[in-house]
């Protein structure tokens, strides 16, 4: 019954898209409109969300008082404070006894409260014991180098108030609004390929636009029965992932539902990642058991890899096939986070340090050198973050560039994969053919681009994951492929706009962590494509072809939302009043 | 938390890096677009090694050469023999640089929109020649191997470049497995990629330096015996011509007068001409580069030189370049550089408009008048007006003697003292003899086409 149904519906698509095809005229007019069309909504949706993502008002949520002998009172602004002296503490009090780094103050999940000795001289008493980490309850007091403090909760009303207040000035556009902009720019964009492909490909475009535009709604209706009211983070990577859907549909229309199922496992990563970050407790559980499954993917992969294109970075589990470093990246990330009391009380990032190293050593082993070097400039961000070290970080950098050095010196066949760099134009049919055809395209293209499936570069190897930037240019115009490359600029700008209004540092150094691995893969990924790097086959998340690549990608975004403290923002982010 | 929010500071690096990048990459695309389109192998430009795109026309709108569906040539036979050296081949042997030059305005190429068109318009490139005057320079030349050029002084544009021997690209002849030698050569372009011994036509150059540098020159007297011994070796004339004057000597081409006056303007100062007219140097005209001339006198002895101031001796000069030489006798000292594609567009849109550049003055005004009147002189003394009807052409001829078993290159240059047809002309022939009785009538037949042309336009 089904089946007939299903048969039924394709005959009627394909005879749709055969007469659309017939109609005279149809297709240049639409193709003229779109090329304007579809830049003006690409930017209208790029703009909203950036909008929204960055001019929101910092407007720090506040947990509790901290009130001083003098009886002023300090709000505490985060989960995890530092009290001290410095300048740069979350609780600066100006007492000459107090150090200046003297203790952490720290709230939980539950709203329950302790505060640490950060190596201060003066100690930490908590009614009157001395201690190095205790519980600390509403009104208890806490002495700093002899300075008594107070902490005092914040009353119902001031919540209220905070809340309203919080509220004004941060949603400047409707999110509903944007992914209705979204829907309108993959109707249009579907239309154009269908009509520029062959009609026996209509209903796998009709059919997987409609389940993308189904699934970005359904997810949309789901967090607003959450009562949650940020969506821009997930529009733009709805926007990028219809990038990716074109490009496929333009190269292999075939492997369109692959990518829609991709899709959906990603965004059940995206939610699982995300619903364990909401719970801190639970994140640092889960923290151990990703730190372990990261080894082990990479591990199993050095020995059940597959090579594909000099690198040997695919296992094959019959027919399927997938990247384990694309998972990794996300266990990586759960590795190098860390909360406030414990980058305090363990200064040393030496565990981290040999974990990324043997990460990296394992993608070098696999001759996958881009995302070795993904997750290095990552592991650099985070020791940055929980440091602020430079001199070890440079010692580090060191360290590793004479390591290649070596490597490059006995190994000098690494060099080859990346002969063509810089050169690709004199070497335009050999080593450098994807690149100079890429930008042949690019030119070809223009600003404004050539149509929906109206591209050449599809028949250039690798043209639907490595060259995406040009395919993007190609057929849709260098504005798009700007727009996709601002798309996630904004979500990393977005970043660095909300980490002062963080809960937790474990949120911050996540997102942070997620950010520079999305910019950094696109970074390689687009100026691989136009020569500035060495082509090292790094994917452009959420757009290149691939499903790894897919679910990786949601992975880092949930990390991002976790970070997003936006009034009822995030799902990744318990609402205020909500107590566990 | 703040000290570790501060820190996230470090992504703002990496976006910075990124957006310089994005920045620097569309600089060079507006820069380079250009070049990334007509760069071979470019699937929108090219299908194989060949254009893919675009039409060619010539001035009246003949259609030369079709790439919209592979490339065809014109339809008559003719037309496409007589503009196979300008258009190049199916083969590659002979190139067609101004369609690569024109490559990225053929593919309809801009910044903006790439290479989008709203509906499927050809590009066409308009050249100045046309295939009328092509047919019957092709017609003129028969079966000798030369070339025939005409060019307007005034605007710069070349009405005629035509280069034998010639194929059809449609039919193309067993060229390889031909023994009887008339395919010598076929694949150069003799207009613009050949140089020639040029013989006579060169005193016009010797005379231009002498007008210029030896006060007296046009009241002076020169006795030719024939022959004259100078340092041991001899310089030969074609008559025993006697006590004769300069512009006689012109006329009757005397080598032993113009060998004189170019043993007394001396090598320097005679080196110092060839250059100031550019007869050594390659031109670019619409992406073809000529060939260079060559003038070596710089050091040599006084019989090297005279023998070189007739056009002689080690002496080459390129027919294009000569061709704009006469153009600047032409117009009085100065003239418009040449050029060969007047527009690339398409019906609704212009992309190319070619402007008209002046050589700058080069030459005394005075100097031009005096050789405009000495040419004048030569064609009503010796090449005959009754040969060009009613118009005024000024011309001088030359045979220029290379040695071995062949005829001498017979050359002729001129054009014609009308503000209505403002044309300079140059005809060289290989292995054909004396260059007035071979010429003329060539000279006459290619110029009636012309004035046709030119009719015809001002008609429509």
């Amino acid at each position: 019954m089904i089946l007939t149904i299903m048969t039924q519906l394709q005959l009627e698509l394909t005879s749709w898209a055969k007469e659309l095809q017939s109609l005279p005229m149809l297709d240049t007019v639409f193709t003229f409109l779109m090329r304007y069309l579809l830049l003006l909504l690409a930017a209208v949706i790029v703009v909203r969300s950036a909008i929204s993502l960055l001019r929101f008002r910092r407007q720090p949520e506040i947990w509790a008082w901290v009130t001083l002998p003098t009886g002023d009172r300090l709000p505490v602004t985060h989960w995890e404070n530092i009290i001290g002296r410095g300048k740069r503490c979350d609780i600066q009090v100006e007492y000459p006894t107090i150090s200046r780094t003297h203790a952490v103050l720290t709230r939980y999940d539950d709203g329950s409260w302790t505060i640490g000795d950060a190596g201060s001289k003066g100690g930490v008493m908590v009614n009157g014991q001395e201690i190095t980490v205790a519980a600390l309850e509403f009104g208890d007091v806490f002495t700093l180098g002899g300075v008594e403090f107070t902490l005092v909760p914040i009353t119902q009303e001031q919540e209220i108030e905070q809340a309203e207040r919080r509220s004004e000035q941060t949603y400047f556009v409707q999110p509903g609004l944007s992914l209705g902009f979204l829907t309108l720019f993959q109707i249009f964009l579907m239309v154009s390929l269908v009509l520029h492909k062959d009609v026996s490909h209509a209903p796998t475009i009709f059919g997987t636009f409609f389940g993308l535009i189904a699934t970005q709604w359904g997810l949309f209706w789901l967090q607003k029965l959450a009562h949650r009211k940020g969506y821009d983070l997930e529009v733009l990577a709805f926007f990028l992932t219809t990038l990716g859907f074109s490009i496929i549909a333009s190269s292999t229309p075939a492997e369109l539902p692959k990518q829609l199922f991709a899709l959906w496992l990603g965004l059940a990563v995206f939610l699982v990642v995300g619903w364990s970050l909401r719970d801190l407790e639970r994140a640092k559980l889960v923290r151990y058991f990703a730190t372990g499954a990261g080894l082990l993917l990479l591990t199993g992969n050095l020995v059940f890899g597959t090579e594909i294109n000099g690198a040997k970075n695919w296992i094959y589990i019959g027919s399927l096939s997938f990247q384990p470093s694309e998972l990794v990246k996300i266990c990586f990330i759960f590795a190098g986070t860390s909360t406030l009391d414990r980058l305090v009380s363990k200064r040393n990032i030496v565990l981290f340090l040999l974990y990324s190293g043997a990460i990296c050593l394992c993608l070098a082993l696999m001759n996958d050198f881009g995302t070795a070097l993904v997750f290095f400039v990552a592991f650099l961000v985070i020791c940055y973050l929980r440091s602020g070290d430079f001199a070890t970080l440079s010692l580090i950098c060191a360290g590793t560039g004479f390591a290649g050095v070596l490597v490059l010196r006995f190994r000098p066949y690494i060099l080859n994969r990346f002969s063509a760099w810089g050169h690709v134009w004199e070497n335009a049919l050999t080593t450098g053919y994807q690149q100079t055809r890429a930008m042949m395209c690019i030119a070809a293209g223009g600003l404004l681009g050539l149509g929906a499936g109206n591209g050449w570069l599809r028949y250039v190897a690798a043209s639907d994951t490595d060259l995406v930037f040009a395919f993007i240019a190609e057929e849709l115009g260098l504005l798009m492929a700007l727009f996709s490359v601002l798309s996630v600029v904004c979500i990393c700008a977005f970043i660095v706009r909300s980490a002062p209004v963080g809960r937790s540092c474990f949120h911050t150094i996540g997102a942070c962590a997620a950010g520079t691995i999305l910019l950094m893969q696109m970074l390689l990924n687009v100026f691989g494509t136009i020569d500035f790097l060495p082509l090292t086959g790094v994917t452009f998340p959420f757009v290149s072809n691939g499903g790894s690549s897919m679910l990786s990608s949601w992975g880092l975004l949930a990390f991002i939302k976790a970070c997003d403290t936006r009034q009822n923002a995030s799902f990744a982010i318990r609402l205020p009043g909500q107590r566990r | 938390m703040k000290k570790i929010s501060d820190r996230s500071n470090a992504l703002l690096v990496f976006l910075g890096i990124l957006l310089v990048g994005l920045l620097l990459f569309f600089g060079i695309f507006f820069v380079k677009g250009e070049e990334w389109i007509v760069f071979p192998g470019n699937p929108y430009t090219y299908s194989g090694s060949q254009l893919s795109q675009g039409t060619v026309v010539d001035r009246a709108g003949t259609v030369l050469m079709d790439n919209s569906d592979g490339r065809s040539y014109a339809e008559d036979a003719l037309v496409r023999k007589a503009t196979l050296h300008l258009l190049g081949d199916r083969d590659g042997y002979i190139t067609a640089p101004l369609l690569t030059e024109y490559a990225s305005e053929l593919a309809g190429f801009d910044p903006v929109n790439g290479v989008y068109r709203f509906q499927s318009v050809q590009t066409s490139a308009k050249l100045t020649i046309s295939a009328n005057v092509q047919v019957a320079a092709l017609e003129a030349l028969g079966n000798y191997r030369g070339t025939i050029g005409v060019y307007n002084y005034r605007t710069g544009e070349i009405l005629c470049a035509v280069s034998t021997p010639t194929y059809d690209p449609d039919q193309v002849p067993d060229i390889a497995g031909d023994t009887s030698g008339r395919y010598d050569g076929v694949y150069v372009n003799r207009f613009f990629n050949a140089t020639f011994t040029p013989g006579s036509i060169f005193k016009l150059v010797t005379a231009a330096a002498a007008l210029e540098n030896l006060e007296d020159v046009a009241e002076r007297q020169f006795t030719c015996q024939g022959e004259e011994t100078i340092d041991g070796g001899k310089l030969i004339c074609n008559d025993t011509h006697g006590v004769l004057d300069f512009q006689t000597a012109l006329a009757k081409s005397c080598n032993i007068a113009f060998g004189q006056l170019a043993m007394e303007l001396g090598g320097e100062t005679l080196n110092q001409y060839v250059k100031r007219y550019d007869l050594t140097q390659s031109l670019e005209i619409d992406g073809i580069t000529t060939a260079a001339g060559q003038f070596d006198v710089l050091g040599k002895e006084d019989l090297e030189i005279a023998w070189a101031g007739v056009g002689q001796s080690t002496d080459l000069i390129n027919p294009c370049s000569f061709l704009r030489f006469v153009g600047i006798i032409a117009g009085g000292g100065e003239a418009a550089e040449p050029f060969l594609v007047s527009s690339v567009g398409t019906k609704s849109k212009e992309i190319y408009r070619a402007k008209t550049q002046s050589t700058g003055r080069v030459m005394g005004e005075e100097t031009a008048k005096t050789l405009q009147e000495m040419m004048a002189n030569n064609v009503k003394t010796v090449y005959g007006q009754g040969n060009f009807g009613t118009l005024s052409v000024c011309a001088k001829s030359g045979t220029a003697e290379v040695g071995g078993e062949s005829l001498p290159n017979a050359t002729f240059a001129g054009f014609v003292q009308d503000e209505e047809y403002p044309l300079a002309f140059v005809i060289v022939v290989q292995d054909a003899g004396s260059g007035s009785q071979v010429c003329t009538q060539m000279a006459a037949s290619v110029l009636r086409a012309c004035t046709a042309a030119l009719d015809a336009e001002k008609d429509s």
